[in-house]
């Protein structure tokens, strides 16, 4: 790329002729404060609080969006730049109701660290401010309009990363609101809580309930550490705050393939929904009732009973690790995970995620990504603000508004046609894809890229170990059943002479096994995941498993070694 | 088949403005009354677009003869028919007349306000139908594109345009060549051209007659436009409230494209070019180029920042060129006619001409199209013929509601982008507002930061929370709420604003109140400071206009009702709390009151003077004692001059309870009520009555006491042992003439003359031919009393014209009965002698540019000298202070001879405070009433220590009921005052007015409107909400 010599604060600088100012800024470490930027969103110049003086410009420019050009001369704490930027802040101040010491954002604001950064000790205008509706409609989160200063990153974030469009501004001028829908309440609203809102919110204006008031980074009161999250196949990169071993807040993860940053509800905030009673202790059925046991006693009793099984399988939901995956391979040979099995076709190269940015038609066939891969679908449906069109063959409620055409399978031939005009088409495709999807898709064979919407979080990791979906007999001696932290009931089981239910939480299942041993949690575990495009991700445990609690893997490593297996 | 041919063309306005007249009305009937008389085939009926002059429409214009009529009905259309298309007479009754002088003009081309106007962009509008191509075509439309698609490049066409000086008339100022150029050599094939027609400041009306008026001429403008740039694609932004300009726009676009001139292969060229309406919702923001862009392509309608400007990425991030209607009207004229005969008119680097839509307080409203460079006074008082119902020109807007306003010194400022940006104004796209001195300036920049404000897309916070802050304070200030620090933040908003905010929209928004803030400062003040609304329009700060008008601020309502109960002693006391001379104020007042009453929007102002008269008069036989305390202050005041502001000054001070001495140099007390206004004005009977009380208050009046002569200001405040000074010495030195002859026998300075007679000086003038010089009260005086004392000829020479003349325009229509002869436009150059006077030589004068007042100046004419037989000349031509009598240690003076003084009346030196005319110049009797009050106020406040405010508040106002109904007055007339004849009173010092009988004041006071009651409804209002 070419660069082009510019000056900042005095200081020469070689940058790319493409960047902004900021950027340029930014790249030779030169803080230029922001409010309405945010390096996942379009810049909009809004703000002002990024202005700088450039030489031979007759007002002050906003340095996220100008451009920067051959021997440009840069101030970016000249007086008169102070001057706007400390107008802009009390300006804001007076706005709305930015009294901190009662925000839940207090210390992690970054309109109140840039107070701090200017200086302002009072504030300068009158506050006519009237107090305005706090939105609680929703279940997860709150928008309280009295911290807003309308800098749009949610709205933005909404558009441009989940590309859902619920959240807008109504009304001008002073009257300016961030209203979702056309002022429908929140919670009535078509939003799809991905949270991505709150994620990019500067201020205490969209407020997560379950982290509120938990802790700030601003004292170091939170620590971070990233994972992936295993509530679907997308396996998306999260960054996990937690505190004195609990999780506090998850976020996307900005840098994580496949969602940058976007996550969905179930990522985000289903766990902490969680409710339900742990198993910490082993547990053995005797005289017909479940009593507590030793590790020792409760891995014999299983290890003796499978050993005496002429037939014994083993069923897991998706959620376990590859690690797991492997063990249990290794110690069953007839073994599957609880989800429905997805077709592989037998044509086509196979794409990734990515690969809907340059879509300019997209075909889905027999999938749902709308309720078991949102995060796929809001990548469908941002390829669609960007000109690609979606054909749908079967249905899926969440992106059929949007698609220009939908057809049952028996049709999928016309949609496949008007999908095969296109330059680089992507088709997904899921466990309901029919016959004549799979035979139409074929045009598509050497254009299309093809990425196969598997179920279930672990699914790819757990068929490259050899467990693919269960398919195994009606009935068997000895079951070995891993439900792990799945907050999915666990489907119609094989009937067993005998059960052992490696359990994270109490369940009917536990209720009914002969055997329960404990499994970490999600956040508790370590180990790796493989996601539909085959992206294989470690991650490291987060908190630490209440006592006697051990591995995900390591029950069936025992238990192998007690039966004399490797 | 063809058209017959008409004998005549009957043109009627089809412009809004004239629609809104009734327009429609006339030509439907013009079109029966032509079809019943059988005329139909000979006389053709035409609907054109605005002609301009709104003001006086609905107009029709009657071709060949070109016979303009106006303000006319569906009534006078027989009328019209019958005299003027049958008979071929002019109907005198529908001609334009000339506003001062009301003669019939009944000629288009001569009528005054399309004198000084050359239209270029409004060519066609007003005399073609704007529906007919045919008519477009005839005045050589289209005939530009066809030169620039046959004959030259688009190379050419952009250097012509280039050449030509062509700057955007949307309000930049960019010049349009130049864009034309950026946007054809930025790379990309895909190119879209854009029109802004999204006018939308109040008031402004300019594009929206052209789209009405000529709507071809926009489509041709903008086809050259594409040719020259490479786009194929085109967009008229056009407001949704518009409706009529979007229909014909409509069927202009339809008839372009049936006649080959828009579409594909143009003329059979290889241009091709398509145009599209858009139609906007009305927000004002839209029309920033970015936010109209945004607002074409579906998206909400908000600017973006800049760079990338719309020649490198425009609409849906292509190529784009915008420019505003103005601009593209502008292009076929240019190109056929060339650059250099457009260059010709206008300015060195603002060529062409300007449209405006001059509104507001001016006579004739309407649009204009002027050469750049004329000066805004040009456009204001000749294409606009002045301030309506002679009232006094305050500020003109310009620019819209982002521009600014400037005030009457800048009328001289030429008409152009960079002379009205550096006076802190803009050109804008083309709103002109003019107002008047009963517009209330912090009212008016409030006004326009309300709908800006309103108007901010809500992006960038400097505008969509600056303007709001900036509004809540001058709201705050308009309620009397303000504080003085609230300029300085009003200021540093203004500037946050311009520095910061995103677009225009923004940046621009504090222009009206930066203006009026360089401007009318004091204005703010006052409100701040006094509480007071100049201009009485601010509704929480007056009471009622006659208040607030009256320098002293005496509470006219409730004396007035008083007087309608018939309880005149209390109306009298209620008076006197403000001004202690209502029986010389009944007689002299100019009644500033009256020229603000509201019932004189209706019919005639309330006769404030007269009644007051009738009141005192009533009680004239009943002595005033003022009551003071008893107890007295230990401090002694001075008051140096017994005319109405030291006897005030004196009378408050006493009434505070000080012990006060006047000091008078002559040998009785009342200043020029007593030695300045006439006896037949202001009988010395009446006056002594108002002194005799203001003695009885225990004031000490020492007459034949001269400062300067008898003591000086230090033995005042040293040996005297007085501790506060108010000096009111008056202002009674007359100013010379400057001219040869001054010092010739016969000259009587108008002061020294008045003086004398008053005195009973014997001043003979018997059979002589008197002159005199100048425009004042003070020579009105002097012409008159001239008269009475026998001169066989009195001669009044001013000048400027009559409109222009302080004097009150009673005394000069009084005199003029009497028999004075006036000559205006005239200025003596020389008094011819020798010895005694034989004559005096007077120069004709034309009025030239405006003076720092607003009005404008005389300047001779060369060679016009003519000489009037004369024995007397008498200079009047005004006084000022005369500070010998200080010795030298006067505290600091103003270059007119005035003391320097703090708004609490203090002059440079502790302890001395100044009044009346030594402080105001030459004023009337309630002006130095009132800063003789304020005085008295200062001088407690300085001997008390305490912060004095205004004295207009310094007593509460009381509520009186409202004894009758007010629908019983709804129709009365105000009551004429009976009089001396004029024959018989010219002679004679007897006083020339009579005053009312008790039953005709009763009912006159009735015809009061009470404004103070709704005021005091308003404030209650208020108060409950605010609660």
């Amino acid at each position: 790329m070419a660069m082009v010599r510019i000056t900042i604060n005095g200081r020469e600088l070689n940058v790319d002729a493409g960047s902004t100012v900021l950027q340029a800024a930014q790249q030779a470490g030169i803080d230029i404060p922001t409010l309405c930027h945010h390096p996942a969103l379009q810049d909009i110049g809004a703000c002002r609080m990024c202005l700088v003086e450039v030489a031979k410009q007759r007002a002050l420019q906003p340095a996220c969006t100008f451009p920067v050009s051959e021997g440009m001369d840069v101030q970016t704490e000249s007086p008169k730049v102070v001057a706007a930027r400390k107008f802009v802040l009390e300006l804001l101040f007076s706005e709305r109701n930015h009294y901190c010491m009662f925000c839940q954002m207090s210390g992690d604001c970054e309109l109140q660290a840039l107070a701090y950064r200017y200086g302002l000790d009072h504030w300068t205008y009158e506050r006519p401010h009237e107090p305005l509706p706090v939105d609680g409609s929703r279940r997860y989160f709150m928008l309280d309009h009295n911290r807003c200063i309308l800098c749009r990153r949610c709205v933005r974030a909404c558009e441009e990363i989940s590309a859902n469009h619920t959240l807008g501004e109504r009304l001008r001028g002073a009257k300016t609101m961030v209203s979702a829908d056309l002022d429908a309440a929140f919670g009535q609203s078509t939003c799809v809580s991905c949270g991505t809102c709150l994620q990019v919110c500067p201020t205490g204006a969209l407020i997560e309930r379950y982290s509120a008031y938990r802790g700030r980074d601003a004292n170091h009161e939170l620590q971070h550490t990233p994972s992936v999250c295993a509530a679907c196949p997308v396996g998306c990169g999260i960054d996990v705050a937690h505190r004195a071993n609990h999780v506090v807040r998850i976020s996307g993860d900005w840098d994580a393939e496949p969602n940058h940053g976007l996550l969905c509800v179930a990522g985000r905030f289903e766990p902490f929904d969680e409710v339900r009673e742990r198993v910490t202790r082993p547990m053995v059925r005797r005289n017909g009732a479940l009593v507590e046991a030793d590790w020792e006693a409760a891995l014999g009793a299983a290890a003796e009973a499978l050993k005496k099984a002429r037939s014994k399988a083993a069923i897991a939901t998706a959620r376990a690790t590859n690690e797991t995956f492997q063990a249990m391979a290794a110690l069953f040979e007839t073994a599957g995970i609880w989800e429905r099995p997805v077709p592989k076709l037998e044509y086509g190269e196979a794409g990734a995620l990515s690969d809907l940015d340059g879509a300019d038609a997209i075909v889905v066939a027999g999938a749902t990504p709308g309720t078991r891969q949102r995060v796929v679908a809001y990548r469908i449906r941002r390829a669609l603000d960007h000109g690609a069109r979606l054909f749908l063959i079967g249905s899926d409620e969440y992106l059929a508004p949007h698609a220009t055409l939908a057809v049952a399978d028996a049709e999928a031939e016309k949609a496949v046609r008007m999908a095969a005009g296109a330059a680089s088409p992507v088709v997904l495709y899921g466990a309901d894809l029919g016959p004549g999807a799979r035979a139409a898709l074929r045009q598509l064979a050497e254009k299309a890229r093809f990425i196969r919407l598997v179920e279930g979080a672990n699914a790819a990791g757990a068929a490259a170990e050899g467990v693919g979906a269960w398919n195994g007999t009606a009935e068997v001696e000895a079951l070995y059943v891993l439900a792990g932290d799945d907050p999915a009931e666990a489907p119609a089981l094989p009937k067993a002479g005998f059960r052992i239910v490696q359990a994270a939480f109490k369940s009917a299942l536990t209720a009914g096994a002969d055997v329960v041993l404990p499994s970490p949690t999600w956040a508790e575990r370590q180990g790796h995941l493989t996601n539909l495009e085959g992206r294989v991700r470690p991650f490291d445990a987060i908190l630490s498993a209440p006592e006697g609690v051990p591995a995900e893997w390591q029950p069936l490593v025992s238990l192998a070694e007690r039966m004399g297996k490797k | 088949m063809a058209e017959p041919l008409y004998r005549a063309n009957v043109l009627v306005c089809g412009g809004t403005g004239c629609t809104a007249s009734g327009s429609l009305a006339v030509r439907q009937a013009m079109a029966e009354e032509l079809k019943r008389r059988g005329l139909a085939d000979e006389v053709r009926l035409v609907e054109t677009g605005c002609r301009g002059f709104c003001a006086m429409g609905p107009v029709m214009i009657i071709y060949p003869e070109g016979i303009f009529y106006c303000q006319v009905t569906a009534a006078d259309v027989p009328t019209i028919v019958e005299e003027t298309l049958v008979k071929g007479r002019v109907v005198q009754r529908l001609t334009y007349q000339e506003p001062l002088t009301h003669k019939a003009i009944p000629f288009y081309k001569d009528i005054p306000f399309y004198g000084k106007q050359y239209r270029i962009a409004l060519r066609n509008c007003g005399l073609i139908d704007p529906e007919n191509i045919d008519e477009y075509i005839a005045r050589d439309g289209y005939a530009a594109l066809a030169k620039a698609l046959s004959e030259m490049t688009p190379e050419q066409v952009i250097d012509t345009v280039k050449r030509a000086g062509l700057r955007g008339r949307g309000g930049a100022g960019f010049p349009v060549g130049m864009k034309w150029e950026l946007c054809r050599k930025s790379p990309g094939s895909e190119k879209y051209l854009l029109c802004n027609a999204d006018e939308g400041d109040p008031g402004a009306f300019m594009d929206r007659s052209i789209l009405e008026g000529d709507p071809h001429s926009l489509v041709e403008g903008m086809i050259i436009a594409s040719y020259a740039i490479g786009c194929h694609e085109g967009y008229i932004y056009c407001r949704a409230e518009y409706p009529l300009a979007i229909q014909r726009l409509k069927i202009a676009i339809r008839q372009a494209e049936e006649y080959g001139l828009l579409g594909d292969n143009i003329l059979g060229s290889n241009h091709s070019f398509r145009l599209h309406i858009k139609e906007g919702a009305g927000a004002f923001v839209c029309g920033e180029e970015t936010a109209l862009m945004a607002s074409v392509e579906g998206r909400r309608g908000e600017p973006r920042p800049r760079p990338p400007y719309p020649a490198v990425a425009g609409l849906w991030n292509k190529p784009s060129n915008i420019n505003n209607v103005k601009s593209y009207v502008n292009v076929p004229p240019i190109i056929l006619r060339g650059a250099e005969w457009f260059a010709e008119r206008g300015t060195e680097r603002s060529k062409g001409t300007a449209v405006f839509a001059l509104t507001g307080k001016v006579n004739n409203t309407g649009l204009v199209e002027v050469p750049m460079g004329i000066t805004l006074g040009e456009i204001i008082f000749d294409v606009g013929g002045g301030i309506p119902k002679g009232k006094k020109f305050k500020a003109v807007q310009t620019g819209g509601p982002l521009g600014g306003c400037l005030p009457a010194s800048q009328l001289n400022t030429p008409v152009d982008y960079e002379s009205l940006t550096a006076a802190g104004a803009t050109m804008g796209s083309g709103g002109m507002i003019v107002a008047d001195e009963d517009t209330c300036m912090v009212e008016l920049a409030k006004f326009f930061l309300t709908f800006a404000q309103a108007e901010s897309c809500g992006k960038c916070v400097p505008c969509r929370v600056g303007g709001k802050r900036m509004l809540e304070i001058l709201t705050r200030i308009c309620a009397g709420k303000g504080k003085l620090e609230d300029i300085e933040t009003v200021q540093a908003l203004a500037e946050g604003m311009n520095n910061g905010a995103l677009c225009a929209l923004g940046q621009l928004t504090p222009g009206p109140v930066k203006a009026t803030l360089r401007y009318f400062l004091d204005e703010y003040k006052a409100h701040i400071e006094d509480k007071y609304c100049p201009a009485g329009v601010c509704k929480a700060l007056v009471r009622a206009r006659c208040i607030n008008a009256c320098p002293a601020g005496v509470d006219v309502p409730s004396y007035v009702s008083m007087i309608a109960q018939g309880r005149y002693a209390e109306g009298l006391a209620i008076h006197r709390e403000r001004n202690p001379f209502a029986l010389a104020c009944g007689r002299v007042c100019p009644a500033f009151c009256e020229e603000k009453c509201r019932r004189g929007d209706i019919d005639q102002p309330v006769a404030v003077r007269q009644l007051k008269r009738f009141m005192a008069d009533h009680e004239a036989d009943i002595p005033w004692t003022p009551k003071v305390p008893e107890k007295k202050w230990p401090e002694k005041v001075a008051v140096v001059g017994g005319g109405p502001a030291g006897l005030t000054a004196a009378l408050r001070l006493a009434e505070r309870g000080y012990t006060v001495t006047v000091f008078e140099a002559a040998p009785k007390p009342g200043g020029w009520m007593q030695y300045g206004i006439p006896e037949y004005r202001l009988p010395k009977a009446a006056l002594q009555k108002e002194i005799d009380a203001i003695a009885r208050a225990g004031v000490e009046i020492r007459t034949n006491t001269a400062l300067g002569r008898d003591f000086t200001l230090d033995d005042l405040t040293g040996k005297m042992g007085y501790k506060a000074v108010v000096l009111a010495i008056g202002a009674q030195r007359s100013r010379r003439l400057g001219v040869p002859g001054e010092d010739l026998k016969g000259v009587m300075h108008a002061t020294d003359f008045l003086r004398d007679v008053a005195m009973g000086k014997p001043v003979d003038l018997t059979g002589k031919k008197v002159v005199v010089v100048g425009g004042g009260n003070t020579a009105i005086d002097a012409a008159r009393t001239a008269l009475r004392l026998g001169a066989s000829a009195v001669h009044v020479v001013y000048r400027r014209t009559r409109a222009e003349m302080p004097a009150q325009g009673t005394e000069v229509a009084e005199a003029a009965e009497e028999g004075v002869q006036f000559h205006f436009l005239v200025n003596p150059s020389r008094i011819l002698g020798p010895g005694y006077i034989t004559g005096i030589e007077l120069v004709a004068q034309e009025l030239g540019e405006f003076d720092e007042g607003g009005r404008r100046r005389p300047k001779p004419i060369e060679g016009s000298g003519f000489v009037i037989a004369a024995d007397v000349v008498v200079p009047a031509i005004g006084q000022g202070t005369d500070l010998s009598c200080l010795n030298g240690d006067a505290p600091e003076t103003n270059r007119d001879s005035t003391f320097k003084v703090d708004s609490l009346l203090a002059t440079s030196r502790p302890g001395v405070f100044a009044a009346g005319d030594a402080v105001l110049g030459p004023a009337t009797v309630i002006e130095a009433v009132a800063q003789g009050n304020q005085a008295a106020l200062a001088v407690d406040a300085y001997l008390r220590g305490y912060k004095a405010g205004n004295a207009r508040r310094m007593t509460e106002y009381r509520t009186t009921d409202l004894s009758y109904k007010l629908e019983d007055y709804a129709e009365a007339h105000r009551a004429e005052m009976p009089a001396r004849d004029p024959d018989e009173r010219a002679h004679t010092f007897e006083e020339i007015e009579l005053g009312f009988d008790e039953e005709t004041a009763r009912a006159e006071a009735c015809r009061c409107l009470r404004c103070d009651l709704e005021y005091e409804e308003f404030m209650a209002k208020q108060e409950a909400d605010e609660g």
